[in-house]
């Protein structure tokens, strides 16, 4: 059932109340358990917060804290299994989901009272009708309790009977048969809704409870979904102009304040403002060289990967005006004259050098002296402590650094993060440098693979879905990029890399074409078919569909089984 | 020289100032001789009554308040590392303690206990606090606890039992959690 006023069907029942918070690991999931928790603080609201991973996960969470609480909300997790189905609970126990992952499951739609789905209903989701669905299974017994009437009659009545039950029968077939049909085109497209994070955020605004933390903790989940491209650019923009009304009113009044406390001005408050920034990832952080040339914007239009494209970047430069030893130095030590007019430049040559969309609006946060970030360091930064699993560190672990990371006081345990997501890019851009000179995208009609073998460079890095996703993305634009064949950009792409060698299973996943706008992924329902078809032992864990793990023996046979299905 | 053995005293307090030593019988016993000889050797000065000593029995005298000053020390900083246990422990020393501690100092710190109790139950209108639960203010009544190991099921003041595991975040109420902070099973989380 969609709840559409959540301050009184969702909030107002929890007060005095204990919950389980159920969360998902990736940074919009974790943007709105912050928002989540700030507001349960302030009203005294004991939880119990588990951080899972997959559908087992998620049943073992349920089961082992599901005796002490009443409601349990699921945040980014969820949405697209049949809730009630897979945990069996009590009656007196509601599920509140809050899940950015679409379709959602239908059974969950359509639960009078258990299930209740804070976000409401949208047309664009093409919910098909219950009556679509789910049918009375009354029976119709036709038994035979008036014995009385001669033998004609009875005679004339028992055909009648045999032509009703197979008029019954055929109309029962007819309604499966159409059943099945709306739930596959149903479920055939799995995609993103809105992010968690602006959804808790509005409700924390409803309540007058929203600051300028949470403000920015949605803000992160929003550019969270555009840059893995979750979203498209519209929705994004959507999003953004949402917030940014937001921005104007909470920044509103400490405008009005007087000039001549300015300096305590910035040091104690958060400002939150919205600008035009440069799609180069981290370069606030970084040197400008190393930003060009490991972002995926910079790096596939302008082919970085070959030698030309090495020239193309000490071209672009010297076209800026940008000395080569500056743009060597780390961005915060460069003149300052340069560092403000390289994105003003940036923006210039964008149209020559095929980077038009270089400027996307974003926002930025800026508290104390240091430390201007843009809403872009922000999601890498949380992705890579995400990311940073190693063989001491827990997955939890991670995700408890990452909830940290978000704090103002902990501004170190970011900035850690964004060191590491450098090497993360710096990585990704290596393999797929390696990945595309040595070949290894190979077209199998419909689509494209590749396939990360054992023994590579830092192969460990893409046993997680978010690194193996982003990899993807790279691998695919480089290739579109870079490819002389017209159908290469709408080919999608399957992307696997082992995952535990000892159990020899790999992680594999598809992301759409380059060309879909629309970020649709049709995978889902695919790899479930294929896998079917030649009985493999996958395991569809994962709450976004198109990710499995896989036996890597079976991935040949996956891979045609595949191939011949999408034909 | 005289009063090295009360210096020694106080340096091996000086060594290790979080931990109280087991309590040095024998340099006491050495530091209480040495102060009977130099005793016995001024009255034996001042005994004599010509070519007495005067200057030595200064110097004796000297040396004698001296051990006397590192003796009172020595008792007296043991004493107030037991009083700081009783407040950060609790009435129960753990056996290990107990052990370094001599006689005496145990009947102390049990009179010290029951002269806390006694005054712990009289405030607030005869009514009873707890002193020793918040040394410092505490900022809200529910704290975010990040669990540290499994504990498994704990039940709390007001009969809510909840199943703590290594990983989970928490939000309890702030008194049952102060006992499991001090362990190491939880940590506090502060914004």
């Amino acid at each position: 059932m969609h709840i559409s006023n959540l301050k009184n069907e969702f909030y107002q029942p929890l007060i005095g109340n204990k919950i389980l918070l159920l969360v998902h690991y990736d940074v919009d999931a974790v943007c709105a358990c912050k928002i989540l928790q700030y507001l349960f603080r302030s009203d005294h609201i004991s939880y119990t917060l588990v951080p899972v991973r997959g559908v087992e996960e998620l049943k073992y969470a349920f089961l082992s804290f599901c005796k002490e609480v009443k409601y349990v909300l699921f945040v980014n997790c969820g949405g697209t299994i049949d809730l009630i189905d897979t945990l069996e609970p009590e009656n007196s126990i509601v599920f509140f989901v809050l899940d950015a992952h679409r379709p959602t499951d239908v059974c969950n739609v359509y639960s009078p009272d258990q299930v209740k789905l804070l976000v409401p209903r949208s047309d664009d989701e093409k919910i098909p009708h219950p009556s679509e669905i789910f049918r009375d299974e009354s029976d119709e017994d036709d038994d035979d309790d008036d014995e009385s009437g001669d033998e004609g009659d009875r005679q004339d009545r028992r055909r009648q009977k045999a032509e009703e039950a197979m008029r019954k029968r055929r109309e029962k077939r007819q309604w499966e048969e159409n059943r099945n049909h709306v739930l596959f085109s149903y479920t055939q497209y799995s995609y993103y809704g809105r992010s968690s994070a602006v959804v808790m955020y509005e409700l924390a605004w409803r309540m007058s409870k929203d600051t300028n933390d949470l403000l920015w903790l949605a803000i992160v989940g929003a550019t969270e979904q555009m840059l893995l491209a979750k979203v498209d650019y519209q929705r994004y923009v959507l999003e953004t102009g949402f917030l940014q009304s937001h921005v104007q009113r909470l920044s509103h009044h400490s405008d009005n304040q007087s000039n001549e406390d300015d300096v305590g001005n910035i040091l104690t408050g958060v400002k939150i403002t919205f600008g035009k920034d440069l799609q180069l990832a981290l370069y606030r952080h970084w040197t400008v060289e190393a930003s060009l040339r490991y972002s995926r914007y910079s790096a596939t239009k302008l082919r970085l990967w070959t030698l030309r494209g090495e020239s193309k970047v000490q071209e672009l430069l010297a076209e800026i005006g940008l000395p080569l030893v500056q743009s060597r130095q780390k961005f915060t030590s460069m003149n300052m004259i340069l560092r403000k007019e390289f994105p003003e430049s940036m923006e210039k040559l964008g149209e020559k050098y095929n980077m038009d969309r270089i400027m996307t609006a974003t926002f930025f946060l800026q508290y104390g002296y240091r430390g201007r970030f843009c809403a872009f360091d922000f999601v890498y930064g949380v992705l890579a402590l995400l990311e940073s699993r190693a063989k001491d560190k827990s997955l939890s672990t991670c995700f408890m650094e990452a909830l940290d990371s978000l704090s103002r006081s902990n501004k170190h345990v970011l900035e850690d993060g964004i060191e590491k997501c450098k090497t993360i890019l710096v990585s990704i851009f290596k393999q797929v440098q390696s990945l595309l000179e040595m070949r290894q995208v190979i077209s199998a009609g419909p689509f494209l693979y590749l396939v990360l073998q054992e023994g590579t460079l830092d192969v460990q890095l893409y046993s997680s879905p978010l690194c193996l996703g982003l990899l993807a993305q790279f691998a695919l634009e480089a290739y579109v990029g870079s490819s002389r064949s017209k159908k290469a950009a709408s080919q999608p792409l399957i992307a696997s890399a082992p995952l535990d060698p000892e159990k020899g299973t790999c992680l594999l996943l598809g992301i759409p074409p380059v060309a879909d706008e629309s970020s649709n992924n049709f995978f889902g329902k695919a790899f479930e078919q294929a896998g079917e078809r030649i009985s493999a032992r996958m395991n569809m864990d994962y709450f976004d569909t198109s990710i499995i793990q896989l036996k890597t023996e079976d991935r040949p046979k996956f891979l045609d089984a595949l191939t011949s299905l999408l034909l | 020289m005289f009063g090295q053995k009360g210096l020694e005293l106080i340096k091996e307090l000086n060594r290790t100032p979080d931990v109280l030593p087991p309590f040095n019988d024998d340099v006491i016993r050495q530091v209480l001789e040495e102060m009977n000889a130099l005793f016995e050797q001024n009255r034996m000065d001042l005994d004599k009554e010509k070519d007495a000593n005067y200057a030595g029995v200064h110097v004796r005298h000297a040396s004698l308040e001296r051990n006397r000053r590192c003796l009172l020390a020595y008792l007296y900083n043991r004493i107030n590392k037991i009083r700081q246990m009783r407040w950060e422990f609790g009435s129960i020393i753990p056996p290990e303690i107990k052990y370094n501690m001599c006689e005496p100092e145990v009947q102390w710190f049990n009179n010290y206990n029951k002269i806390l109790a006694t005054y712990m139950r009289g405030i607030g209108n005869k009514h009873g606090l707890n002193l020793t639960l918040d040394r410092q203010p505490p900022k809200e009544l529910y704290i975010e606890v990040r669990c540290l190991e499994d504990y498994g099921e704990y039940e709390m003041d007001n009969g809510d039992v909840v199943t703590l595991r290594k990983g989970n975040m928490y939000l309890l109420p702030r008194g049952p959690c102060e006992q499991l902070i001090r362990q190491g099973i939880l940590q506090h989380i502060t914004d």
